[in-house]
């Protein structure tokens, strides 16, 4: 079963089905794979100017609307500056 | 049921799962469920320059539903044995 | 021929006889597949070896008049291919002249 245990308590990255990219801490997960994150950001990408985050607090993300969720590393995350990434968002999910 | 069978045979194999948003995303595939939801390992995003938002990311769940394909590793795919097992199924659906 | 003589009597018939022989698959996002077909289940997930994709990508660029819109056409080759049912649109069997 490729379940999200394992990931509670731990900071991840969601990918939304309209192409947004949240970070938190994953608080808790059901069978629908809904997920509550905690000190939750949104990260917006651009191609003008570094990466800027947006509080959004503790975040409801119903499972449909998921694409992805990636365990991040946190030695590797405190590596990057995200005001230097340059980026295009990703892409929405098209059927 | 099959295809999730066929998954399973091919745990900790490498695999490249292609989404509907054109993201590309290699690694050891973890597990799968019946959803054909999936979790990789060791991952690696197609063109890192382009798509550097998962640059600390090692591991990921893929929800089922946004795969559009998953490139299998041939040699590990028993191909008759997969027609042997589609024909079965196809024949067991046909009786009900 | 009698449709029950060629064991075709639902469409996924037609599928089940394709199995092992090369087929051309149609897909959403103006994608293309020819394969040789391994397995298939319901929802018309397919497992195809020796798959080369075409992809159109046509390019309205702006003030150009409908229908000479640039055409562009990508193709790659795949070994082994899991292709997820819902993008699916039609699966035709090899011809067979």
């Amino acid at each position: 079963m490729a379940t999200l245990q394992g990931y509670v308590d731990h900071r991840v990255l969601l990918i939304l089905q309209d192409g947004r990219a949240i970070v938190g801490v994953m608080a808790g997960y059901d069978q629908k794979s809904n997920v509550v994150l905690s000190n939750s950001k949104e990260r917006v990408y651009s191609m003008d100017a570094g990466v800027e985050e947006i509080e959004l607090g503790l975040y409801l993300v119903k499972g449909d609307q998921i694409v992805l969720i990636g365990e991040l590393d946190e030695a590797l995350e405190q590596s990057v500056d995200l005001s230097t990434i340059r980026a295009e968002p990703i892409l929405p999910i098209r059927y | 049921m099959l295809i999730f069978s066929v998954f399973k045979t091919l745990t900790d194999q490498k695999v490249t799962v292609e989404l509907k948003n054109d993201l590309s995303i290699t690694g050891v595939l973890k597990s799968v469920d019946q959803f054909l939801n999936i979790r990789l390992d060791k991952i690696e995003v197609f063109d890192e320059a382009r798509h550097p938002h998962m640059m600390a990311v090692k591991n990921c769940f893929i929800r089922g539903s946004v795969v559009r394909y998953v490139q299998l590793p041939a040699e590990h795919v028993d191909t008759q044995l997969l027609e042997d097992a589609t024909r079965r199924e196809a024949a067991a659906q046909g009786k009900r | 021929m009698d449709p029950a003589s060629s064991g075709i009597q639902e469409p996924f018939d037609l599928i089940r006889l394709s199995l092992s022989e090369r087929v051309f698959v149609k897909l959403r996002g103006d994608r293309e597949l020819t394969g040789v077909l391994h397995a298939y289940d319901g929802h018309m997930n397919l497992i195809l070896s020796d798959v080369e994709e075409t992809i159109v990508i046509v390019e309205h660029a702006d003030g150009v008049p409908e229908g000479q819109a640039t055409v562009n056409v990508a193709k790659r080759k795949v070994d082994m291919l899991f292709v997820r049912g819902d993008g699916v649109i039609l699966v035709s069997p090899p011809s067979r002249t």
